[in-house]
C-alpha cells in the first residue's frame, strides 16, 4: 500500500517539479522514488497481505511482478535524461504520466476484484493515450494517440461488459466468489461464457494478442521511443500479470480454453509471420512483442487448475519471461535511439550498420539481447522459452507447442537478420554517440539477460 | 577438472583474441597453441582410457527442470573429443596459407566453436547437450555470413534455419522426455535412458529427435542445405562443418536414439537404412557428375555419411563399431580433401575442373600426397578408411544381403569419382603453369595428416579400443524387436 501511495505521490511531485523547468532533477528524483518503492515491496516480500477490503492481494506473484515493473521503469528513467535532453516537450508531465501508468500496472498485478481490474486497467491505459501523442507536432504520434485511444476504449467497453455479465451471475465483483462459482458443478451457459470471453478480449487487447493487435505496430512506431519502450515492457508485464490473475481464478473451463487456443495460435502465427517482412525497427519490435505475447498466452493456456500449485509455476514462468523480455527490449530500444541519431533519424533495420566497427562492445550487447529475444541458449530468452515448452508439454498441448516451435524458428530468423546488420560495414557517415549513462543501462540490460540465462534460479 | 580445462582453454584463448585484437601472425600462433594444448590433454585422456565411463563434474543447475551440469565421457564421447582435438590444429593451420580475413576474429570464432564442440561431446545432460549443440552453430554462422563466397547470405540463412529447425525439434523432444521422468525431473542421459516409453510415443519421438541429427549429418532428404553451404563456406568453415559438426549427428544418434527410444529406433530401422543408403548412392552419382572440385568433395562427404548412418542403424557390433570408427577416419579425410581443394583454389583461382589438369609434372610431391589421400578416400587397405568400410560392410551383410550390395556399389562409385577427380586435377598434358609444388607450410599440414591416415590404418585398434566397451553396452540394451 505504502508503495502504491509513494508512486502516486511521486507522480504529483514530478508535476510540481515541472514548474521550475529544471529537467535535470526530474529523473534522479523519480528514480530515488522508485528505489524507495522497490525497498518497500522487498521488505514485505514473503508476507501475503490484502488491502482495501481484499480488493488487492499482494502475494508472491504480485510482489515479484511489482518489483519487476519498478526495476524496468527505473532503467527506462535512467535513459530519460539523455532522451529528453534535446526535446522541448513537457518532460515533467511525461515522467508523471509514466508513473501514474505504472501505478495501474502495479494494481493489475495485484487485483483480486473485478472492479479493481477495471480501475487498474484504466489507470494503466489513460496516461498511455496521452503519452503516445507526446510528439505534438508529429503526425504519426498524433495518429498513434488517437488510434490507441479509440481502440483502447472499445476494449475497455468489452471488458466492462464482461465484468457486468459475470457480476450478474455471482452478485459480486470478488474473484474468489467467481472462482467458487466456476468450481460449482453445472457452471456454464451463455452468460458465463460471454462474460469470460469479453473480459479476455479486454485483456488480450492490452497484450496485443491477435486479432486485437492492430494498434501495436502503429502505436509503437508513432510514439516517442521512450514511451514505446515503456509500453513494450512495463505495460506488457502489467497486462500479462492482469491476464494471469483473471485466468487463474476462473480455472480455465473448456469454453474459455477453446478461445484461448485460437488466440494463442493466431497470435503466434500473425506475430511471427508479419515480423518477417518488417523493415522499420520499431514495427519489428511491435510484431516481436505480439509474437512473445503468443508464447506467454501459451503458458497461460496451461493454467487449467488441473493440479494444485500449477498456477504458481505458470505465474513464475510468466514473470521470468516478461521480465527478461523487458530487459532485452529496454536495452534494444536505447541502442535503437543511439543508432537513429547516428543515421539522421532513420528508423529502418539498417541503421545498426557499422556498429561493430564503431563500438564492438555495444554490438555484442545488441547481439546478446537479440539472441535472448530469439531464445538462443545461454541467454534468458532460451530459459524462458524452455519453461513454456515444459509447461505446454506437461499440460498435454503437444500440437500447439509443435506449432509454437515452428514459429520460434521464424522468430530466430528476423532477430538474426537485425543482428547481422550490426556487423556489416557502415553506410552513413554519422557516428554512434553513447552517453555514459546509456552505456551503463545497456550494459546492465545485457548482463541481466545473460546472468538470468546462466542462473535462472535467481528469478524463479 | 581436465574436462573443464578443455572447455575453458579455447574459450579463454578466443576471448583473449577478441579483447587484444593482435596482428594476424600472433593471432594464429595463439590459436594454434591453444589447440595444441587441448590436443595434448585429449591425447593423454586417450592414452589413459581404460574402458570405464568417466563423470568428472556433476552439479545442480536448475533442478526443477532437470537442468544439471554434468560433464563426462564414455569411449564414444572420448573418440569425438579426440577427433575434435586432432583436427582443430589443422583447421587453424589452414589459416596460415589460406587466410579468410580478420585473423583475430576468425580464429576467435573457430576457438569458440571448438569449445562448444567439446561441450557437446562431454555433456551428460540432454539440455546441456542441446545448449552446446546450438552454441556451436553461432560462430560458424558468423564465419559463413562474413566470409562466405557467392550468395553467402541466402545460403547461410538457409543452413542456419535448417539446423535450428532440427535443434528446436530436439529441444521439444528433450522437454517431453524430461517430463516423463519421475519427479523430480531429470534430463541426465542416465535418467532418460531409464525411461520405458510406450511404442506409440517412441514412434514419433524418434523422428522429432532424429530430425536434428539427420539434418546435421546430413542424410537424404534433409541434405539440401549441405552442398551449397560447403561450397560457399571458407575452407576453414567447411572443414569444421564437414569433419566435426557433421559428426554431432552421428554422436547424437548414439546418445539419444538408442538409449531413449530403442523401440522407435527398431521400428524405423529399415526405413532409415533405406533412405540413408539411397541418399548415399544418390550423392555418389551426383558427385560423379560435378564439374566443381569442392562440390564433388561435398557430395562425397554426404555419400560417406549416408553409409555411416546406415551402418549405425544395423544395430550389430560390426555396424555400430564400424560407423563410429569411420567418424574418425572421415573427419581426417575431410580435412585433407578440403585442404587440397583450398590449396588448388589458391593456385588455379577457381574450383572448376576445367581450369585444372596436367599439374602432376609441375607438382610431383603434391601429387604423391594427394594420391595417398585419394587412396584413403577409396578405402585402400592400410589406409584408415579400410577397416571402417570393412566393418560397416560386414554389419550391413549381417542384416540384409541386398543392403550390403548397395554398400559395395557405393564403394565402387566412390572409387570411380575420386579417381576421376584425381585424374582431372593432376593428369593430362602438361599445362606449363607458373606456380610451384606444395611448399614447406603445406607439407607441414599434409604430411602429418597422411601420417595419421596410415598410422590409424595400420593400427585401427587405436580407435576401435575406444568404442568397444560402449558398443557392447549399447548392444546389450537392444529391446526385443516388435
Amino acid at each position: 500500500m505504502s508503495a502504491l501511495i509513494l508512486i502516486s505521490v511521486l507522480g504529483v511531485v514530478m508535476l510540481y517539479l515541472g514548474i521550475f523547468s529544471r529537467k535535470q532533477v526530474l529523473a534522479p528524483v523519480a528514480i530515488l522514488g522508485l528505489l524507495a518503492a522497490i525497498a518497500l515491496f522487498a521488505t514485505g516480500w514473503h508476507i501475503p497481505h490484502h488491502l482495501l477490503g481484499s480488493m488487492l492481494e499482494f502475494d508472491g506473484f504480485a510482489t515479484s511482478f511489482s518489483i519487476g515493473m519498478l526495476v524496468i521503469t527505473a532503467l527506462i528513467f535512467l535513459f530519460g535524461p539523455d532522451y529528453y535532453e534535446r526535446k522541448e516537450w513537457h518532460v515533467a508531465e511525461q515522467y508523471a504520466l509514466m508513473l501514474f501508468s505504472l501505478v495501474g500496472g502495479l494494481l493489475l498485478a495485484s487485483y483480486s476484484n473485478l472492479l479493481m481490474l477495471f480501475l487498474a486497467y484504466e489507470v494503466l491505459s489513460i496516461p498511455l493515450y496521452v503519452l503516445a501523442g507526446g510528439k505534438k507536432r508529429s503526425l504519426r504520434s498524433n495518429e498513434a494517440s488517437l488510434k490507441y485511444f479509440i481502440l483502447g476504449s472499445f476494449a475497455t467497453a468489452f471488458m466492462l461488459m464482461g465484468i457486468t455479465l459475470l457480476y450478474s451471475l455471482t452478485g459480486s465483483f470478488d474473484l474468489g466468489k467467481l472462482a467458487e462459482h466456476m468450481a460449482a458443478p453445472g457452471a456454464s451457459g451463455m452468460v458465463l461464457n460471454f462474460g469470460l470471453f469479453f473480459v479476455v478480449v479486454g485483456l488480450a487487447f492490452k497484450v496485443g494478442a491477435v486479432p486485437f493487435h492492430f494498434w501495436k505496430p502503429d502505436v509503437y512506431q508513432g510514439s516517442p521511443t521512450l514511451v514505446t519502450t515503456f509500453m513494450a515492457t512495463v505495460v506488457m508485464m502489467g497486462g500479462i500479470a492482469g491476464f494471469f490473475r483473471f485466468i487463474d481464478s476462473t480455472g480455465m473451463p473448456d469454453s474459455l480454453a477453446r478461445s484461448m487456443v485460437l488466440l494463442t495460435l493466431a497470435t503466434l502465427l500473425v506475430g511471427n509471420v508479419s515480423a518477417l517482412r518488417q523493415t522499420n525497427f520499431k514495427r519489428l519490435m511491435a510484431y516481436s512483442s505480439v509474437s512473445h505475447s503468443g508464447f506467454l498466452l501459451l503458458a497461460l493456456l496451461t493454467d487449467s487448475g488441473l493440479h494444485e500449485g500449477h498456477g504458481s509455476a505458470v505465474g513464475g514462468t510468466l514473470f521470468y519471461y516478461t521480465f527478461t523480455y523487458s530487459l532485452a527490449t529496454t536495452g534494444l530500444f536505447i541502442l535503437f535511439t543511439i543508432a537513429k541519431r547516428a543515421n539522421a533519424g532513420a528508423e529502418h533495420n539498417g541503421i545498426f550498420k557499422g556498429l561493430w566497427h564503431a563500438n564492438p562492445w555495444l554490438a555484442l550487447c545488441l547481439l546478446a539481447m537479440l539472441l535472448s529475444l530469439a531464445g538462443i541458449p545461454l541467454t534468458a530468452g532460451f530459459i524462458a522459452k524452455y519453461q513454456v515448452f515444459l509447461l505446454a508439454i506437461g499440460a498435454g498441448w503437444l500440437k500447439v507447442m509443435g506449432f509454437g516451435v515452428l514459429m520460434a524458428l521464424l522468430g530466430i530468423y528476423y532477430y538474426i537478420m537485425v543482428a547481422r546488420e550490426a556487423f556489416l560495414p557502415a553506410e552513413g557517415s554519422g557516428a554512434f554517440v553513447v552517453s555514459r549513462l546509456n552505456w551503463v543501462v545497456i550494459t546492465l540490460c545485457t548482463i541481466g539477460v545473460l546472468a538470468f540465462g546462466l542462473w535462472p534460479g535467481w528469478l524463479v | 577438472m581436465v574436462l573443464l580445462a578443455l572447455l575453458l582453454i579455447p574459450l579463454a584463448a578466443g576471448s583473449l583474441l577478441l579483447a587484444m585484437r593482435p596482428a594476424a601472425a600472433t593471432a594464429r600462433g595463439l590459436a594454434l597453441t591453444s589447440t595444441l594444448f587441448t590436443l595434448a590433454i585429449t591425447l593423454w585422456l586417450w592414452y589413459a582410457w581404460d574402458g570405464v565411463a568417466v563423470t568428472a563434474l556433476s552439479h545442480d543447475w536448475v533442478p526443477a527442470w532437470g537442468m544439471r551440469l554434468v560433464l563426462g565421457y564414455n569411449g564414444i564421447g572420448l573418440l569425438m573429443l579426440v577427433l575434435t582435438a586432432v583436427l582443430f590444429p589443422f583447421v587453424i593451420g589452414t589459416g596460415y596459407k589460406q587466410p579468410v580475413g580478420d585473423a583475430a576474429l576468425v580464429n576467435a570464432l573457430l576457438l569458440y566453436c571448438q569449445a562448444a564442440l567439446f561441450g557437446v561431446f562431454m555433456a551428460q545432460n540432454a539440455i546441456l547437450f542441446y545448449i552446446f549443440f546450438e552454441l556451436s552453430l553461432i560462430p560458424i554462422f558468423f564465419l559463413l555470413l562474413r566470409w562466405g563466397g557467392m550468395h553467402k547470405r541466402a545460403i547461410t540463412i538457409r543452413f542456419f534455419l535448417y539446423t535450428l529447425m532440427g535443434g528446436l525439434a530436439l529441444l521439444f523432444s528433450i522437454a517431453y522426455a524430461t517430463l516423463q521422468t519421475p519427479a523430480p525431473h531429470s534430463a541426465d542421459f542416465s535418467a532418460l535412458a531409464a525411461l520405458q516409453l510406450p511404442l506409440a510415443t517412441q514412434q514419433w519421438l524418434f523422428w522429432t529427435m532424429f530430425l536434428a541429427f539427420a539434418i546435421k549429418m546430413p542424410i537424404f532428404p534433409f541434405h539440401s542445405w549441405q552442398p551449397e553451404t560447403y561450397t560457399m563456406a571458407p575452407t576453414q568453415g567447411t572443414m569444421v562443418l564437414s569433419a566435426i559438426m557433421g559428426k554431432m549427428g552421428i554422436y547424437g544418434i548414439v546418445v539419444f536414439l538408442y538409449p531413449i527410444v530403442p523401440l522407435g529406433t527398431a521400428y524405423w530401422q529399415d526405413f532409415v537404412i533405406a533412405i540413408s543408403l539411397f541418399g548415399a548412392l544418390y550423392a555418389a552419382v551426383i558427385a560423379f557428375r560435378q564439374e566443381n572440385f569442392k562440390r564433388l568433395v561435398a557430395y562425397s562427404s554426404m555419400s560417406h555419411l549416408g553409409l555411416m548412418a546406415a551402418a549405425l542403424f544395423t544395430w550389430n557390433a560390426y555396424g555400430i563399431g564400424g560407423g563410429l570408427y569411420q567418424t574418425f577416419a572421415h573427419g581426417v579425410l575431410m580435412v585433407c580433401l578440403f585442404y587440397i581443394v583450398g590449396l588448388m583454389e589458391l593456385r588455379v583461382g577457381s574450383n572448376n575442373f576445367a581450369d585444372m589438369g596436367g599439374l602432376k609434372t609441375r607438382m610431383p610431391r603434391f601429387a604423391l600426397l594427394f594420391m595417398l589421400i585419394v587412396g584413403n578416400a577409396i578405402s585402400m587397405p592400410l589406409t584408415q578408411s579400410f577397416p571402417g568400410e570393412w566393418l560397416m560392410f560386414n554389419g550391413l551383410w549381417q542384416l540384409n544381403h541386398w543392403m550390403a550390395l548397395a554398400g559395395v556399389v557405393l564403394i565402387i562409385l566412390g572409387a570411380i569419382y575420386m579417381l576421376f577427380a584425381f585424374q582431372r586435377v593432376m593428369l593430362g598434358p602438361d599445362r606449363e603453369v607458373a606456380f610451384g609444388d606444395a611448399d614447406g607450410e603445406e607439407h607441414f599440414m599434409l604430411v602429418p595428416l597422411v601420417a595419421i591416415i596410415f598410422l590409424v590404418g595400420v593400427f585401427p585398434n587405436l580407435v576401435l579400443k575406444l568404442v568397444d566397451a560402449p558398443v557392447q553396452l549399447l548392444l546389450n540394451s537392444i529391446p526385443p524387436l516388435p
